[in-house]
């Protein structure tokens, strides 16, 4: 017996060497965490939303560059961005609020904002959907209106909405919503702006976007709608302030990042695939010998026998055989004739010796279909086991 | 190149960066920072050539005996963590052959791979792929290198348990007076007393006269004779069959191999008994060819020269052969020729033949016997068997005209003078034995 050695080739792990592998992991995790922070810290003060029309949004659908100019022209603009924030925010008659993502707004937030905003001097509402528009008037329908027929639409309203003057505006969008009944910027019986019940609902919420805001005169519409008084609120609602009868849609429930996390998980799929993918070395091969069953030639001439329904061949070779295992099992000679075989097999099982010919001649017909030969495989079997056992 | 998991972990905690940051641009940010560390890591990954690799020699095992092989890796340079795979044909059963080793620069490590040949002959080794990891574990270069090496798996010799018992009856041979035959065959050994029970013919008179007992002559047996083995490596020795009656034939083995069993086992026995071995194996050319006396351990030296013999699919040309015995030398031996009892084979090419070797030596046909063949032609013959199907009884026609004419070829060759063995694979070795016992008790080597 000798101990088991290690190989001596082996260094053997020294404390330096331990120290130096979790160095490298200590580097790799701290890596990660720098990684993090300093991408969740540079965003911070530049917070980006991306809802449509929203203050913070610089991207085409977005409206901050709205926001911005009313900021630069003296207008204090405020952004609420759930129902707590909105209701501590300053609203009296010098103060316009506006309301853009506002399918997010359910019944009972449109009634907390309408409660809290009473005194302004008036509540803009951004391309409020069918629900929420239900929920103001049930009689108010709204119409998708797209933008190929003409260009631009004209104001046509010499009062104005909610005492701001857009007589002689034109504004060109791509899709926008009209509702039934009078208003500014008609199309036929219905129109792009009007006011039902103290709030303006603007159909044509694309005017306020970044990417359109240029066109014709949506730029003015927007600074008038908004630019009015000193103070502007704007309230981005929540969907998870609404209490929990109320009716939302799926999308409003499902946080925000399942968008993209799903983007990161695809990506790890991929990466998960690449890694998975990748064997290590080529496969080996082996140089197989030449082996068959030994029987093959055998049993492939057995079915080369049924398929050429050579039944008298097959039945003369059955009855060889049980001849020549008779003839072994009464000690007769190996080569003795047919006849003498019967008739001691005759003798031995007390048999007649014609139905011991029947099934041992050669001579006698040869079985007419399958089935007979089936029968005749089986009576020389139970021949050969008599003869053997007795 | 390759990639690490720890590549798809890393992409994984950009979740945590995504619902921080709810944006498709933390995705894309977030992608490019692990590329980057991807490409960084990438461009720090040494080389795998850096690693230098060497084999040494496997050496010859018995067949089902493991083995292993040791790589000798080297690391040249710098610091590598590696990891290698020692690629072996896969009937080597080389199992544990990957390895994750850290390589300092300088330092040399020994990789052993355990091996378990379930083949005989020469397994080779396929080559070894080396995996050299960047610093972060992210990356790794990968390449396959041919370090070439071999392991011999020898024929397994399974009938070498059946040795001692036939030694111990060739024991009984040496010695005793020799009761049945005397004269040619048998030699003089010495005389003694005459104990009761020896035969009275052996008492030798005229040394009995000139003592005051009765004396016999005692015989040995006869010693230095020559024993040829011929190996038939053609077609039909490619053929697999059941070890016994009543064994799966999946189990089996070729012909060629029972018969390299039964070789191995009579060249054991013989060479013991002071007789000369000669082997030759060959189909439509003589594969190996040795003279064997004077060798110290003649199986050993046997083990060797069958190794690389595998089944051809061609028909034996006797006339080769026969001309390769007659080469060893004209003085009479006893040729085993181990080939299959196949009429069609023996009677096409060896019946020609036959007759120049019967004429100067004493011929022994060692055949494998299958016995599938006999299952297949005693169809139903066990009481209360299933009614065989038509297939079954046509195979059964089929089996019963081929052992038929087995019998046929059989008689024939006695006929001819030729001593045949016919057993199943398993018995072979010891009925191959027990004939050339019973050849050598009677003296008719």
């Amino acid at each position: 017996m000798t101990p088991p050695t290690s190989p001596p080739t082996t260094p053997a792990t020294t404390p330096a060497t331990r120290w130096r592998l979790s160095r490298t992991r200590v580097v790799v995790v701290a890596g990660i965490v720098l990684a993090l922070v300093v991408a969740v810290w540079t965003t911070r003060g530049a917070e980006e939303y991306p809802g449509v029309a929203d203050p913070r949004n610089p991207g085409p659908e977005g409206a901050q560059a709205l926001a911005r100019v009313l900021d630069d022209q003296g207008v204090d603009v405020t952004i609420a961005r759930s129902a707590d924030a909105f209701e501590e925010a300053q609203v009296d008659g010098a103060t316009t609020v506006v309301v853009s993502g506002t399918d997010q707004l359910a019944a009972s937030t449109l009634e907390r904002m309408r409660r809290h905003a009473a005194g302004a001097a008036r509540i803009v509402l951004v391309e409020p959907d069918y629900a929420l528009v239900q929920e103001i008037d049930p009689g108010l329908g709204q119409l998708g209106v797209s933008a190929d027929e003409d260009d631009a639409v004209r104001a046509h309203c010499p009062d104005g909405v909610a005492g701001v003057d857009l007589d002689g505006l034109r504004i060109e969008v791509d899709s926008a919503t009209s509702y039934n009944g009078e208003g500014c910027f008609p199309r036929g019986e219905r129109a792009l702006v009007r006011t039902v019940g103290g709030l303006v609902l603007l159909g044509a919420g694309q005017a306020l976007t970044n990417d359109q805001i240029t066109r014709a005169d949506n730029a003015a519409l927007g600074l008038r709608l908004l630019g009015q008084d000193p103070r502007l609120v704007w309230y981005v609602p929540d969907a998870t302030d609404a209490v929990s009868d109320d009716a939302v849609t799926i999308g409003t429930l499902l946080p925000d990042w399942i968008g993209p996390a799903l983007w990161i998980l695809a990506l790890a799929g991929i990466a998960l695939l690449l890694w998975r993918v990748r064997r290590l070395g080529p496969l080996s091969t082996e140089p197989l010998p030449v082996v068959v069953r030994a029987v093959e030639t055998a049993s492939s001439r057995g079915r080369m026998y049924r398929r050429s329904g050579d039944r008298a061949h097959a039945a003369r070779a059955l009855r060889g055989a049980a001849r020549s295992d008779i003839a072994r099992r009464l000690r007769l000679d190996r080569g003795a004739p047919t006849q003498v075989v019967v008739e001691a097999a005759a003798r031995h099982l007390g048999a007649p010796a014609e139905t011991v010919a029947a099934l041992l001649d050669d001579h006698r017909m040869p079985p007419a279909t399958d089935q007979d030969l089936v029968r005749l495989a089986q009576d020389l079997a139970r021949l050969r086991r008599e003869v053997r056992r007795s | 190149m390759a990639i690490s998991g720890r590549v798809p972990l890393l992409l994984l905690l950009g979740l945590v960066a995504v619902v921080l940051r709810p944006q498709a641009g933390t995705v894309w940010m977030w992608l490019l920072g692990v590329l980057a560390l991807v490409t960084l890591d990438r461009l720090l990954t040494p080389s795998p050539a850096l690693a230098s690799i060497s084999r040494r020699p496997a050496g010859s095992v018995r067949l089902g005996d493991p083995a292993s092989s040791e790589l000798v890796v080297a690391a040249t340079g710098r610091t590598l963590h590696l990891h290698v795979r020692d690629a072996w044909q896969p009937s080597a059963g080389a199992r544990d052959n990957r390895f994750r080793l850290r390589l300092a620069a300088g330092d040399q490590r020994r990789l052993t791979t355990p091996l378990l040949p379930r083949r005989r002959g020469d397994l080779r080794a396929d080559g070894v792929t080396v995996r050299s990891w960047g610093p972060l574990g992210l990356v790794a270069r990968q390449r396959t290198y041919a370090v070439p090496g071999s392991v011999r798996a020898l024929p397994p010799f399974d009938s070498r348990k059946h040795l001692p018992s036939r030694l111990a009856r060739l024991r009984d041979l040496d010695g005793r007076a020799a009761v049945r035959v005397r004269g040619q065959g048998t030699e003089f050994d010495s005389l003694r007393e005459y104990v009761r029970g020896d035969d009275v013919r052996s008492i030798d008179w005229r040394a009995s006269a000139r003592n005051t007992h009765v004396v016999v002559r005692t015989w040995q047996p006869e010693r230095d004779r020559r024993v040829v083995l011929v190996l038939d490596t053609s077609r039909t020795s490619a053929g697999r069959v059941a070890r016994a009656a009543g064994e799966a034939e999946t189990d089996g083995m070729p012909r060629l191999d029972a018969a390299m069993d039964s070789a191995l086992l009579l060249a054991a026995l013989a060479s013991r008994a002071g007789d000369r071995i000669d082997f030759v194996a060959g189909d439509r050319r003589v594969r190996a060819r040795q003279r064997l006396h004077g060798a110290r351990d003649v199986a050993a030296r046997l083990q060797e020269q069958m190794t690389d013999l595998d089944p051809v699919l061609a028909e034996a040309d006797w006339d080769l052969l026969a001309g390769a015995v007659q080469g060893f030398g004209r003085q009479r031996a006893l040729v085993v020729l181990l080939t299959a009892l196949e009429p069609s084979a023996i009677a096409d090419g060896l019946l020609p033949v036959l007759p120049v070797l019967t004429r100067h030596h004493r011929v022994v046909i060692a055949s494998v016997r299958d016995p599938e063949l006999s299952r297949m032609a005693a169809l139903g013959d066990e009481v209360g068997a299933a009614a065989p199907t038509a297939d079954e009884v046509y195979a059964a026609a089929a089996a019963s005209h081929e052992l038929h004419r087995r019998e046929r070829t059989r008689a024939m060759l006695v006929r001819l003078g030729v001593d045949v063995v016919d057993a199943d694979a398993g018995e072979l070795p010891p009925a191959l034995a027990d004939h050339y016992l019973a050849l050598k008790a009677q003296g008719l080597l």
